[in-house]
């Protein structure tokens, strides 16, 4: 894996990259910040096996500098926008996880000549009314000084699963990895903090506009977007078929069952690339 | 001849009728806590138990009434201080009313505050102090206020609220949170240039040169003492010549609470169910370990990434917080909770003021579900037997140590 800090004019953007293929832009999300700014995870590894994965740090994030002219969504996707054009990327494949699911929905709405194939992970940013995205800032807050078994529910269907205790345990651990969630917090408040929290009342209307092949993946046991969300991108999204759940995971699918997670994601891309050369054929 | 401490009565006006078993059942006083334990019969006449009581700290004495804002919580039933206020600006006539603050990002215009301020300024003849906060964790929750920016406009709303007051309007404010093409507020204050303004704060650096820059004084928002108070201090007083300015002890306060019996048996014997009403239960969720805290932490990010390292690299997680101590021991040790004869208590604060070298003390009287005869006792005590030794003690003790003080807190007035 190569790491690389781009210079935008002053700020800087880590943006993390391997694999050969087309480029695949991965947009990261709160449980998976380290794989982003620390090493890939077997589930990136995945992607990296067909595709050349790019995935940027989101502004105050890993290496990258916060942004410091405001930073609510409309000035991530903007952010994003530089990124590609500093990156030389015109067209790529777009996903998202997350928070990073929703940038790479207002990205690919804005900018549906720019993203190939979308996928989206347990993305943020719908309003559903009734099901609310679980309260990420509520749960960071420890319990007995250092107990946070509600954030791990929040994030992972299994609280005492492996890469939850690993990336968020229930102790004063290694700080670079708290600063990591720190960063990602500190970000996510600014993009989603409430109000609103975490959506933008406008980006359902939008969907239309993002016609391009879609998928939407989805833990089976989110407890942090709940599957109403999935289902509304599912059905405004023109190019998406149907929800697919992963099994036995929550909202850190990405992390909690990596296989599956990247086997959807996989045959989604196989699929829609036979579907796209079948549609140029005929 | 130099100027004593100043002593203020604060009340938080807590619930007091909570159940018994409120600790085991519920694991915060904040936010979350259920607003079906508000016990609506129990509760008439509260607040005018406790407006009195403040009318009573006035009547006897005290150098002022301190209020603040606090939001879905048992810890503090003020919700909008400035309807207290109101209330203390008809029935007191001498001592100042220090509202410790306004929230001001939780409101949707800094200008209502100017307004609201100019009103008890002027309702009050002149004696308002005006408190500015930005708010933190349970306020952050509560209000759906962004929390990582939430400092800049803080700020914004403070030089806003501070130009309102002294420059002749109309004039147009091109701030980036609060543009506002006419500002103009009637009435104006009272006090001129302006009533003065008072920022709680821990010791964040940012926040105490954004103090000293504009000639305000700072409330050290802290609620045990020791080392760090004076460390406090002594960082706001460099701040202070760094900025061509000059500390004195009127240019900061700090909070304590307190309780005088006739001896410190007796004293501690008729506050231990109000404290520890206080600590287990108004403490819960905010500075007690049980439980989850939500005053400060990496929910509410709005430290800067440096800071916060450094909070990780030198804070104990595990360590005990004020609301966990356990008995007298533990909480002697706080320097928070002062409870005691005349004697102790005069003894205990003295020693406070001589390591904090601070002016302003602001103290809690009410404790959780104290009730009034006890704590307007309490107070007689500390008016007729503890002030009069502080005052002369603090006068001769300022003096010492600030002989240039006498001019300075004229201007600070």
């Amino acid at each position: 894996m190569s790491k690389t800090v781009l210079d935008l004019r002053g700020r800087k953007v880590a943006v993390a990259e391997d694999g050969r293929g087309d480029p695949l832009v991965y947009l990261h999300g709160f449980a998976d910040v380290h794989a982003v700014a620390g090493d890939f995870q077997p589930f990136h590894l995945r992607l990296c096996e067909t595709a050349r994965v790019v995935a940027p740090a989101h502004p105050g994030c890993a290496e990258s500098d916060e942004l410091t002219d405001g930073c609510g969504i409309d000035d991530v996707v903007f952010h994003y926008l530089e990124v590609f054009d500093a990156l030389g990327l015109a067209r790529f494949d777009l996903v998202g996880h997350c928070v990073g699911g929703w940038i790479a929905a207002e990205l690919a709405v804005r900018h549906p000549e720019r993203v190939r194939r979308l996928a989206l992970i347990g993305a943020s940013g719908l309003f559903v009314s009734g099901a609310p995205v679980g309260d990420v800032f509520m749960h960071s807050q420890p319990e007995r000084g250092v107990e946070i078994a509600t954030l791990r529910r929040l994030l992972f269907a299994d609280e005492h699963a492996a890469a939850g205790l690993r990336f968020f345990p229930s102790a004063r651990g290694d700080i670079e990895e708290e600063m990591r969630r720190y960063q990602m917090l500190r970000f996510s408040s600014f993009v989603g903090f409430k109000p609103p929290y975490f959506y933008n009342r406008a980006l359902a209307g939008r969907l239309y506009r993002a016609a391009m092949p879609a998928a939407v993946i989805w833990g089976a046991a989110d407890r942090m977007v709940p599957r109403a969300h999935g289902e509304a991108y599912v059905g405004g999204l023109p190019g998406a078929e149907g929800l697919t759940l992963i099994a036995g995971a929550g909202h850190s699918a990405p992390l909690e069952a990596p296989d599956a997670t990247a086997d959807a994601l996989l045959n989604f891309l196989a699929l829609a690339q036979h579907a796209g050369k079948r549609a140029q054929r005929g | 001849m130099s100027k004593p401490v100043r002593l203020y009565c604060w009340h938080f006006m807590s619930y007091p009728y909570l159940p018994d078993d409120f600790d085991t059942r519920y694991d915060s006083g904040w936010v979350t806590v259920p607003n079906c334990l508000w016990d609506g019969e129990k509760s008439r006449g509260l607040y005018q138990e406790y407006i009195d009581q403040l009318a009573y700290a006035d009547e006897i004495g005290f150098d002022g009434m301190v209020l603040n804002e606090h939001h879905q919580n048992i810890y503090g039933l003020m919700p909008s201080p400035n309807l207290i206020a109101a209330a203390l600006a008809q029935k007191t006539r001498h001592g100042k009313i220090v509202i410790l603050g306004n929230l001001l990002p939780l409101h949707l215009n800094p200008l209502r505050m100017a307004e609201e301020y100019a009103m008890l300024d002027n309702m009050s003849d002149g004696r308002l102090i005006a408190g500015f906060a930005p708010g933190s964790g349970p306020e952050t929750f509560n209000y759906d206020v962004p929390s990582a920016p939430s400092r800049e406009q803080f700020w914004e709303a403070v030089d806003l609220i501070q130009r309102a007051w002294t420059e002749d309007g109309p004039f147009a404010w091109e701030g980036r949170h609060y543009p506002l093409r006419y500002v103009n507020p009637w009435p104006r204050p009272t006090q001129r240039p302006h009533p003065p303004v008072w920022i709680p704060s821990s010791r964040s650096t940012e926040t105490l040169v954004n103090i000293a820059r504009r000639g305000y004084c700072y409330f050290l928002s802290s609620r045990s003492h020791g080392s760090e108070t004076a460390k406090s201090q002594a960082q706001f007083a460099r701040i202070l010549e760094e900025h061509g300015d000059r500390f004195d002890p009127f240019r900061m306060g700090i909070l304590m609470s307190a309780h005088v019996g006739e001896s410190d048996a007796q004293a501690r014997a008729e506050a231990k169910e109000g404290v520890w009403y206080f600590l287990k239960n108004c403490l819960k969720g905010h500075l007690r370990r049980e439980g989850r805290m939500l005053t400060a932490g990496p929910g509410i990010p709005y430290i800067p990434p440096a800071e916060f390292r450094s909070y990780l690299k030198f804070s104990d997680p595990t360590a005990p917080l004020l609301g966990d101590a356990a008995d007298w021991i533990d909480l002697d040790r706080s320097q928070s909770i002062i409870v005691g004869g005349p004697d102790t208590v005069y003894r205990r604060i003295l020693d406070i003021v001589e390591h904090a070298k601070c002016g302003h003390l602001l103290i809690q009287f009410h404790m959780g579900n104290m009730p009034d005869t006890l704590v307007r006792n309490s107070m007689k005590l500390f008016i007729d037997e503890v002030a009069p030794r502080l005052k002369q003690a603090s006068a001769k003790l300022f003096a010492r140590h600030f002989p240039e003080m006498e001019r300075s807190a004229e201007m600070a007035q």
